[in-house]
């Protein structure tokens, strides 16, 4: 419903078609086809994460994923790769790619595919609620990593992230989770995760946002193009970004 | 009744029953009416005839023997069935080039149907894992 004065009803696209030209929706009046806008500070502009937040982390390297989401075609080799990788059990998962139909303008329908993994968060909330500081957040790299000796299995972090990224490990006894391959690739001097590597239509690139010259860098700091992270709202400040082409 | 009769009566029965499928063959051309779904090089990609065809006009000749054959997944067997050549033209690409088409670069999902557009096809119930939790 769109009410005069208020917001509601805009979609996700108008907000950021409006953030592209600098304005900031601020109201609906005459049934939506008046719109109130505001100009918006030059940095709000750019993106719907301010990406500016990031700088200055005390991680480094600090790894993050940036996920071109619309070239995901749900193929489904990442996962491949994970499992393989990682030892993950059929029961588990450590990254996943969730759907949503929709109906292109000539009523044919297509999907929109999300690959989700741990958003490895700067404020992490599982980490924050485990009981036995068997969930940490890597001090050199900012990974959210597991210290499978320390956990007893309460699923309290479960319970507590907001991306639904963590599982129980019947054979390890303790919760598993996404560690962007430190163990099994990045310690063996490998530079990227094996979702990363496996994917063929570069969805997922990986590396270090603290380095000014990586992709990742340059991916979420292009003028015109959005970028956006998945709950915002929670305050966790995840570094999975993601964004269009 | 004599035998005779039995099997005039199985004969006669053959033939209405067969008559509705070849009075498909004097309206038009006939075309696999299942989708094609490609396996490879990635799961998966929906290809229908029907939409081809009736929406857009298309006939056999328009894509057969050239560049693609009568034979469904014989593409699929080249090394190069993939994206690269598409963008270069080959297969898919003749048409899906932006002019006559949808660029091959652009919509990729209204093709690519992925895994889960996959076992959405073959009935498959099995339960997806993400949608356990909390």
């Amino acid at each position: 419903m769109k009410e005069p004065g208020s917001v509601h009803g805009i979609t996700e696209m108008e907000r950021r078609e409006f953030l592209k030209l600098g304005l900031k929706i601020t109201g609906v009046i005459a049934g939506g086809s008046i719109l109130s806008v505001v100009a918006l500070p030059e940095k709000e502009a750019r993106a719907l994460v301010d990406m500016e937040t990031y700088d200055g982390s005390p991680y480094n390297p600090h790894y993050c994923m940036v996920i071109r989401q619309n070239h995901c075609v749900d193929c489904e080799l990442c996962k491949e790769a994970c499992v393989k990788t990682n030892s993950v059990p059929d029961y588990g998962y450590r990254t996943t790619i969730l759907e949503k139909r929709l109906k292109d303008p000539e009523g044919r329908e297509f999907s929109s595919f999300l690959p989700v993994l741990c958003n490895h968060c700067m404020n992490p909330p599982c980490v924050r609620v485990c009981p036995t500081k068997a969930t940490i957040k890597d001090e050199k790299t900012g990974i959210v990593i597991m210290i499978d000796h320390k956990c007893i299995g309460c699923k309290t972090c479960m319970a507590a992230c907001p991306y639904n990224a963590r599982y129980f490990n019947e054979e390890k006894r303790a919760i598993d989770k996404c560690n962007f391959c430190l163990d099994t690739r990045l310690s063996k001097g490998k530079k990227t995760t094996a979702c990363a590597e496996a994917c063929p239509a570069n969805v997922r690139v990986f590396g270090d946002l603290a380095d000014r010259k990586s992709e990742v860098w340059k991916l979420t700091h292009e003028p015109d193009k959005a970028i956006w992270v998945l709950r915002p709202e929670t305050g966790a400040k995840p570094v999975i970004f993601y964004r269009n082409d | 009744m004599s035998k005779m009769k039995i099997v005039l009566c199985l004969l006669s029965m053959f033939f209405f029953m067969a008559v509705p499928v070849m009075g498909q063959d004097d309206e038009g051309e006939d075309y696999p009416q299942e989708p094609i779904i490609f396996t490879k090089p990635v799961k998966a990609v929906i290809f229908s005839h029907k939409t081809h065809v009736e929406d857009n006009g298309l006939d056999c000749d328009s894509c057969h023997d050239e560049p693609f054959e009568m034979a469904a997944g014989t593409a699929e067997e080249n090394d190069d069935f993939n994206m690269e050549a598409l963008y270069e033209g080959n297969y898919c690409g003749q048409c899906h080039d932006g002019e006559t088409a949808f660029a091959s670069n652009k919509r990729c999902t209204l093709c690519h149907i992925g895994v889960k557009g996959y076992n959405r096809l073959q009935g498959s119930t099995a339960p997806e894992k993400e949608k356990k939790g909390h």
